[in-house]
């Protein structure tokens, strides 16, 4: 999130813009056919989110010159929806799936044990930008349930356990002596390291 | 321009090869569910392994069929042999089957079905199996068949051809074929689609919209998903048939962004359409024109009702508007608009195309035709189904899907979104039409059944739910933001173990006054905690009244213990994330502080650790 500083400063700055003009002259392009009052703006957020992996603080005049709106009108668009991101990602982001199936099948324990391994709260990144945790919403690939992503990956199912040994892996942690999975658990669909 | 003579006469030239193939043909099922399951690799080392074997045989890309619980599938089809379907076939099994394929035979031991009326060995046919037994595919009729990216596979399997009928009859006769049909809206409102029509065709402001609504935002819930992803084609022939029946402008398509690859088929459906034809000025040469635009949500629930929908579209925050004015009076930009979910478009090319008669053939006395349910949870075979409506709940998950895992009790059933309630084992049988939902004080919803069993918590799933009301709601109501926070307090309060007495009465407060809110978003919202008073009282008052959660996991009423020592504990102490498996002098304890209940060392240790509350393990 911006600053309340930083965000009041932005609202008087639809003219001169404050930042990298190297993402102003970008944004410029990839907006440049996009026109107000015709569903466009969802599309310009995926295209400037797509170049960047979130929404520079840049593009949001921007935005709101282009659709005949006020930054405010904007970053409150950009606010409301949860796939849209206003921060930088850290290097490594970890999805977490919260759907029904997943919960049902023990997904709180392994929130907790990534929340542990990966030292940051569920929305949040380590304090060194390396890891981010990210809650996910069920996209209904619940026969792996319960399952974490990363980097377009399914990781499931798996227990508490093997979330751990994963999430250490990614990490660099040495792995912890010979700890095999329980007996009664599901190995993973995927086999990638799970 | 082409006539639809033509069109289908190249079109079944195309499919030809592909339906009655004259060499071996591997089918790959590629969607979403079956690239999490590692289909794109398995279709990457079999287009390899045909390349550097040199087989005379052919690779093509399907959508699903809805066997989730066997991804990925690949069919295959080779000449004078039955076709096989094959499960859980990763890249790893990939040389084992073209070695199979190879030699002209089967390879048994990967197979799932064989699709013919006798088995071939021990390999049954696709009709006896329990998933397949009592479907009757529609909607799902090209799932797993054609090409998804094929247009003219579609057409080559009846499409367009819905389309070309109602050109020739014009939209009043659209309009009375599907009324006649029973058609009702398959969103969760239920809502007779032609009249919905009828509301717009009234209106003479042009221009007015067709609007698909693909914002399946029901966690557990991935039905339009499959469909928009396996036949992309029947939802734009829907939106088409939709637009001429209404006398309609343009169409918009609002898939929700988790589904990045339904987006990618539907835009390319539309682009294929308008090259043949069927969308843009003169389709057809009948004088009507259409266009339809693919619009990516960008992960907001609410924007599943249709005013929050229409709100998004309009480059504002999704959030839901006042009714009235309805859609059909002053919608998208103020002009008349008409929103319909995936299923209810899709219907209509087969209803035009094979007649209202045919399509009422099937279904209850009230509620005419098929539906989709997705089924998960605690289930042996999740996955996607189309059955008739009016079917018992339990042929799906009992027949169907198989139960919960061996040794376990069916619990309960969220029907359909985490809005829609639970409706308890007693009623399983209860037909899947929206009557019998309402009755209990429910609602059927999109059709994500997900399955809870006897090891699940009522109120840990009611605690789910209303956080995820609480988080999506748009914030315009207060019954509706602050009345799904103040819920999610008090269940929070009584998972934690510091229920009271009173909180029962505060519950049934809130839920009354939340049902004022202004849309079905803060309306539906405590139907879930208002089923628990109803069938799970008894649970509840466990959690309020003696503290303890007979389930074991609500994380204030539990804790883990070591009861006994045993040589898993250093198993159990190495994958403690927080160290709270503490060994003094070879003896094992639970830091209580330092635990965070994720239950890996339960797993390691089963018979060591337990979880214990005041009343033992």
């Amino acid at each position: 999130m911006f600053s309340q500083a930083s965000h009041n400063s932005r609202l008087s700055a639809v003219g001169p813009v404050p930042g990298s003009t190297e993402i102003v002259t970008r944004v410029h392009e990839l907006i440049a056919d996009l026109r107000p009052d015709n569903v466009d703006l969802l599309e310009a957020f995926h295209r400037v989110q797509h170049e960047y992996g979130y929404i520079p603080r840049e593009a949001i005049p921007l935005l709101a010159a282009r659709f005949n709106t006020t930054p405010a009108i904007v970053f409150g668009t950009i606010d409301f929806y949860s796939e849209l991101h206003t921060n930088p990602p850290a290097d490594d982001v970890v999805e977490w799936c919260s759907g029904p199936a997943c919960l049902l099948k023990g997904s709180l324990g392994i929130r907790r044990a990534l929340e542990a391994v990966l030292g940051c709260a569920m929305n949040r990144a380590t304090p060194d930008g390396k890891f981010e945790l990210r809650l996910a919403q069920c996209d209904g690939t619940c026969h792996l349930a319960p399952l974490v992503r990363h980097k377009g990956k399914y990781i499931g199912p798996i227990t508490s356990s093997q979330a751990i040994e994963w999430a250490r892996a990614l990490k660099g942690v040495p792995a912890a002596a010979a700890a095999e999975p329980p007996t009664d658990a599901a190995p993973s669909a995927n086999g990638d390291g799970a | 321009m082409a006539s639809y003579e033509e069109i289908r006469a190249a079109a079944d030239r195309a499919w030809a090869p592909f339906a009655d193939p004259k060499r071996t043909l591997i089918k790959v099922q590629d969607a979403m569910c079956s690239r999490s399951a590692g289909a794109a690799e398995t279709l990457a080392a079999i287009r390899e392994a045909v390349r550097s074997r040199n087989l005379d045989a052919d690779v093509m890309v399907t959508g699903c069929m809805g066997l989730c619980y066997a991804e990925p599938v690949v069919e295959v089809l080779a000449p004078g042999a039955p076709s096989v379907y094959y499960q859980h076939l990763t890249a790893e099994k990939v040389p084992a089957l073209i070695d199979a394929v190879a030699q002209q035979g089967i390879a048994s031991g990967l197979a799932l079905a064989v699709n013919a009326d006798e088995g071939w060995g021990d390999i049954p046919p696709l009709d006896s199996l329990p998933f397949w037994r009592g479907q009757v595919r529609r909607l799902m009729d090209n799932c797993g068949v054609i090409d998804p990216e094929n247009i003219d596979h579609y057409i080559a399997r009846g499409g367009y051809e819905g389309l070309v009928k109602a050109l020739a009859v014009g939209g009043e006769a659209v309009i009375k074929e599907v009324l006649e049909s029973g058609l009702w809206g398959r969103g969760g409102a239920a809502f007779p689609t032609a009249r919905k029509w009828e509301f717009l065709r009234g209106s003479d402001r042009h221009p007015k919209y067709m609007i698909c609504n693909a914002d399946e935002g029901d966690p557990g819930s991935f039905v339009n998903r499959n469909l928009l992803e396996s036949d992309p084609h029947s939802t734009v022939e829907g939106i088409i048939i939709g637009g001429l029946a209404s006398d309609a402008d343009k169409g918009y398509v609002y898939i929700r962004d988790e589904y990045p690859l339904p987006v990618a088929r539907v835009r390319l459906a539309v682009e294929q359409a308008r090259e043949k034809g069927f969308l843009g000025e003169n389709i057809l040469g009948s004088g009507f024109n259409f266009e339809i635009e693919v619009i990516r949500g960008a992960g907001s629930y609410v924007c599943g009702e249709e005013t929050g929908l229409i709100a998004s579209l309009e480059d504002r925050r999704g959030m839901p508007k006042i009714k009235p004015p309805f859609p059909a009076q002053a919608g998208v930009f103020a002009q008349p608009s008409n929103v319909n979910n995936v299923e209810s478009y899709a219907s209509a090319p087969m209803i035009m195309r094979e007649g209202a008669a045919w399509y009422a053939s099937v279904g209850s006395e009230k509620h005419k035709g098929t539906k989709m349910f997705s089924l998960s949870g605690q289930i042996q075979r999740p996955g996607i189904l189309e059955v008739p409506l009016g079917t018992p709940m339990s042929d799906l998950v009992i027949d169907a899907g198989g139960g919960p895992p061996e040794g376990r009790a069916i619990k309960a059933i969220q029907p359909g979104g985490p809005l829609s309630g639970i409706v308890p084992e007693s009623d399983i049988g209860i037909p899947l039409e929206p009557d019998p939902f309402r009755d209990r004080g429910m609602f059927m919803g999109s059709g994500g059944l997900v399955v809870l069993d006897d090891t699940n918590c009522i109120v840990d799933l009611c605690v789910y739910f209303e956080w995820f009301a609480e988080d999506e709601s748009c914030g315009r109501c207060t019954t509706c933001f602050a009345g799904t926070r103040r819920l999610l307090e008090i269940l929070r309060r009584i998972a934690s173990g510091r229920g009271r007495k009173a909180d029962l009465e505060l519950i049934r407060l809130l839920g009354d006054t939340m049902r004022n809110s202004n849309c079905v978003h803060g309306q539906a919202a405590p139907t879930s905690v208002m089923s628990m008073f109803r069938f799970f009282e008894d649970e509840l008052l466990e959690h309020v009244e003696r503290k303890r959660c007979p389930a074991k996991k609500c994380a204030g009423l539990i804790r883990y213990e070591v009861l006994h020592q045993s040589d898993r504990l250093s198993l159990a102490e190495a994958i403690c994330p927080t160290g709270a498996v503490v060994n003094e002098g070879g003896t094992y304890r639970i830091d209580q502080e330092k635990c965070v209940k994720c239950d890996a060392c339960r797993e390691q240790a089963p018979y060591a650790i337990a979880i214990v509350d005041e009343f033992g393990p």
